[in-house]
């Protein structure tokens, strides 16, 4: 009978699917690099697999809660570099997500500006390096809120957009950061009272007619540019990427820093604390260190660079605003808190009572 | 059959149905009632600090869920529940009344067209459901056709899309889910004996009547299977209402995911999802009783 | 009425081929015919990877659920006589346990596997594995109903006719079953192919599938070159369709002969 032979090629052709990609790939190790969407140049990928002979797999996310998430179930063992915000250091160092740098490992360590040497999310860069910087702030469409003031209004206030749909992000501290600032408080406000407030403010204001959905900073701009929505909170380098890339479609959307304040952000580079190639990995971010590099990095993302040696290969568009704020923004610009215990869980509480209501 | 007729019972015949059932039964055993069961048990233990399952073992999470946090009671998690049920139920009565034409037009067309007619109906959903989505997003997206029409109707304020909403997810539903009710339907259809009709109609019954003591009892066992088959995954539904939603209308396949893929509280998660199958249990069983005491055929059930 | 369905039914994969042809990126104007997606689509390796991952996928678990699932079912039927309650029970919970809470439970228990044993890590190990346990299942429940509709008095002849019961496996149970078996992989198949949520919770960073990339190309901001991977997809299951009428055609003019 056939049919055994039949089976058993069956068998014999699926291992060799199985086996295929693994046979084919023949480079020596991977770097499984785990990052914000749009956020790295393909161009340094390919130098970095070509100076080091290894592949690079990226995997993506859209906010910091995904992350942290992914971490949990299991990421911590399968990434080899992740790239979090300041306010999820502390409590991936407390959890043990992620490990100590090696830093002999980190020949250009050196090259990190005096600013964010020895930042408040992590003393002496024990646990990370400084990747790229920026702020949070809104896009609008300018053909349709002629008259938007630079001002969280722009989201929050009924009379300046009361018929185009808009969007909120889906991160609970910096949707409430928003918030505060919006009602006259910091924007990084802290207590249970002004947390409270600011649910409420996001309630109503998710119940609003024209409030179309909650949507992170990288996909809202696309949602942007098909006219899907008229205005979303977003990051200031992914705004000028997105124009750069297209201008057309960006012709008529503006990105403003709310003046109530908003907030400062430092993305840093971390090794997960079981990462499967810790080696590769403190390769990888040192190769990032490289004047030249880190440089290429921010000409390509229009993010402001943490590398003071990098300064004197960037772009022109990356000394002023948007990617550069102006000291009048800065002073408007706040870290989000980092929290834990109780005060974490009271957030989280909050912002799933905001969703579900 | 040889090895378990009567002559040969025993060590032998046990062997025999174990050597086949084995592998089977130890791979779902080990691949999901393990952990299902581990699952369950974290409903139970207490939330850490950062959303992993800790001991010691706590009612906690079952708080939580019923609604009592930091704030209080709340009833968000009501309304979450109270959504679910009325998409389910909306989802479903929409499906069940398009497919009983459809199944009934599919059994009076002509034999050799009837296949081709099921197929028809069934392609679609041999695509990937994200798929599906994608397909509803571009057609109700702000500036389509069909989002200025229902503008211009005054169904929605102009300028909004009729996506995300709650009625993009209703209808992605329904569309997601009609062939598992036409098929069913189609089944009995099928058999569907006129005779009871005619003699509904005689004794001067309307088309209510005669739908209702004719046709109605004689389809049951089909409508309560695809019932089944409709009612229950949409209860459970994750993927329709997370992409045509907007993620403002969070139903209970939302709120079980985000404890895990965002918002990281595996106890509330599990506890939420524990709820989830006593429910869709419960929805068996009376689903079930239901086709037993109108003397469905039991077959076509569970 | 009829046609009206037809166009609720296919409305959305139309609209999905239309605009995979669009030259712009968007949805409320279509401007002009252009490949520039398709172009876009077969330049990028991640997607060409999730293809062949969801390749590798449906084929590995769906052989693997027809092997498990035909003897689980070939078992039931051949000891139908005992008291099988629990088996059935163990068969339909997979089918009723709503996929989301599957998917959540096996990436709750693989993970924290995983961080004990460092195997099971999440990847196309864990989705084969998934894959297969809510396949094997329908397929078993498939070649029982089959033998069921079969003469029992079949069996006797053949356990008169052939002395041992490989013999009779290889010779009248596969034979006899091949039909079912075939049908089982294919439905096998279907559902891992129709899988999201599953396949979603129990992937790794390098096992990315075609629905995977899907979504999270959706959460990224709808991009126009899912439209063309998207009309590949139902392309495929188009063709499908049409061989199954093929084959429905060919059958009915045999039996009509």
């Amino acid at each position: 009978m056939t049919y055994f032979k039949k089976t058993l090629g069956l068998v014999a052709a699926a291992l060799m699917l199985v086996a295929g990609p693994a046979a084919a790939a023949g480079k020596a190790d991977t770097l499984y690099l785990f990052s914000w969407s749009q956020y790295m140049d393909p161009a340094l990928i390919k130098a970095f697999e070509k100076r080091y002979d290894v592949d690079v797999v990226q995997n993506y996310y859209e906010s910091m809660p995904e992350m942290f998430a992914k971490l949990q179930a299991g990421g911590a063992q399968q990434y080899d570099v992740i790239v979090p915000s300041n306010y999820y250091v502390p409590r991936l160092i407390d959890t043990g997500l992620i490990q100590a740098l090696d830093k002999s490992k980190l020949g250009h360590l050196d090259n990190i500006a005096e600013r964010f040497a020895d930042p408040a999310y992590d003393s002496h860069n024990s646990y990370t390096v400084p990747y790229q910087w920026g702020d949070t702030g809104i896009a609008y469409n300018t053909d349709k809120l002629p008259d938007a003031p630079d001002s969280w209004a722009i989201l929050f206030d009924p009379a300046i957009n009361s018929d185009y749909p808009f969007a909120l992000a889906t991160d609970a501290q910096v949707v409430f950061g928003a918030a505060c600032a919006w009602l006259g408080k910091p924007y990084d406000c802290t207590g249970r009272d002004a947390w409270k407030a600011a649910a409420r403010e996001v309630l109503a204001t998710k119940a609003r007619d024209n409030f179309a959905a909650f949507n992170d900073g990288t996909p809202v701009l696309r949602q942007l540019a098909r006219g899907n929505v008229a205005a979303g909170m977003t990051f200031n380098g992914d705004f000028t990427y997105y124009k750069s890339e297209n201008p057309e479609a960006f012709k008529n959307i503006e990105f403003v820093v709310p003046k109530e304040g908003t907030e400062l952000w430092v993305d840093v580079m971390a090794i997960p604390a079981k990462a499967p190639h810790p080696d590769l990995a403190h390769k990888f971010i040192d190769f990032l260190l490289e004047a030249k590099n880190g440089a290429q990095l921010s000409n390509h993302t229009y993010y402001a660079s943490p590398n003071a040696a990098a300064r004197p290969y960037l772009d022109d568009a990356l000394t002023h605003p948007p990617a550069q704020p102006t000291p009048e923004q800065m002073k408007a610009l706040h870290y989000i808190p980092s929290l834990s215990g109780d005060d974490l869980q009271f957030v989280q509480q909050l912002w799933t009572e905001v969703q579900s209501r | 059959m040889a090895d378990a007729g009567s002559g040969k019972t025993g060590w032998r015949a046990t062997g025999h149905l174990l050597g086949l059932v084995a592998p089977g039964v130890i791979w779902i055993v080990v691949f999901l009632v393990a952990p299902a069961a581990y699952l369950m048990s974290i409903a139970f233990m207490t939330n850490g600090s950062y959303g992993l399952p800790e001991l010691p073992f706590t009612w906690a999470a079952f708080k939580q869920l019923a609604g009592y946090g930091f704030l209080g009671w709340s009833p968000a998690n009501l309304y979450v529940v109270g959504r679910t049920l009325v998409q389910t139920v909306l989802a479903t009565g929409l499906v069940v009344v398009i497919a009983y034409p459809v199944a009934y037009y599919i059994s009076r067309a002509p034999a050799r067209l009837r296949p081709l007619m099921l197929l028809l109906v069934v392609v679609p959903s041999w695509t990937n459901q994200v798929i599906r989505a994608i397909g509803w997003m571009n057609i109700l997206a702000p500036g389509t056709p069909l989002s200025d029409l229902a503008a211009a109707l005054g169904l929605i304020s102009p300028h909004m899309g009729l996506y995300p909403s709650q009625f993009a997810v209703a209808l992605g539903l329904v569309y997601n889910f009609l062939p598992f009710m036409v098929l069913p339907l189609y089944a009995v259809f099928e058999r569907l004996d006129t005779a009871q009709i005619d003699a509904a109609r005689d004794l001067g019954a309307g088309v209510w009547g005669a739908f209702r003591h004719g046709v109605l009892p004689q389809t049951l066992p089909g409508l309560l299977a695809g019932t089944v088959l409709v009612a229950i995954p949409a209860f459970g539904m994750y993927v329709i209402p997370e992409l045509l939603g907007g993620g403002k209308n969070l139903m209970l396949g939302s709120l079980v995911a985000r404890q895990f893929a965002a918002a990281s509280n595996w106890p509330f998660g599990a506890a939420a999802a524990l709820i989830m199958i006593l429910a869709t249990l419960a929805g068996l069983v009376v689903l079930r009783r239901l086709g037993r005491r109108l003397g469905g055929d039991a077959g076509v059930m569970l | 009425m009829w046609y009206a369905l037809l166009v609720l039914l296919y409305a959305p994969l139309a609209v999905v081929v239309v605009y995979s042809f669009n030259s712009v990126n968007s949805s409320a104007d279509f401007v002009g015919v252009s490949l520039r997606w398709y172009r876009a689509l077969f330049a990028d390796d991640t997607i060409l990877a999730a293809a062949w991952n969801s390749a590798v996928l449906a084929l590995v678990s769906s052989m693997l659920a027809t092997a498990i699932g035909t003897a689980l079912g070939y078992g039931m039927y051949a000891h139908r006589a005992r008291r099988l309650g629990w088996l059935i029970w163990l068969i339909y919970l997979p089918i009723i346990m709503p996929d989301i809470v599957y998917g959540i439970a096996q990436l709750s228990f693989f993970s924290r596997l995983a961080a004990a044993t460092q195997i099971f890590d999440l990847g196309l190990g864990t989705m084969i594995i998934a894959h297969v346990s809510f396949q094997a299942p329908f397929v078993a429940l498939l070649v029982y109903s089959r033998l069921v509709g079969l003469d029992p008095r079949l069996f006797d002849a053949c356990s008169d006719l052939y002395a041992n019961a490989w013999q009779r496996a290889r010779f009248f149970i596969l034979p006899t079953l091949q039909p079912a078996i075939v049908a089982g992989f294919f439905l096998a198949l279907t559902l891992s192919i129709d899988d999201f949520v599953i396949s979603y919770f129990t992937s790794g960073p390098e096992s990315v599938t075609l629905p995977i990339f899907i979504w999270s190309a959706i959460k990224r901001g709808i991009s126009p070159e899912i439209n063309a991977i998207a009309t590949l997809m139902i392309g495929t299951v188009l063709a499908a369709a049409a061989i199954t009428l093929a084959f429905q055609y060919v059958r009915h003019r045999q039996s009509g002969e």
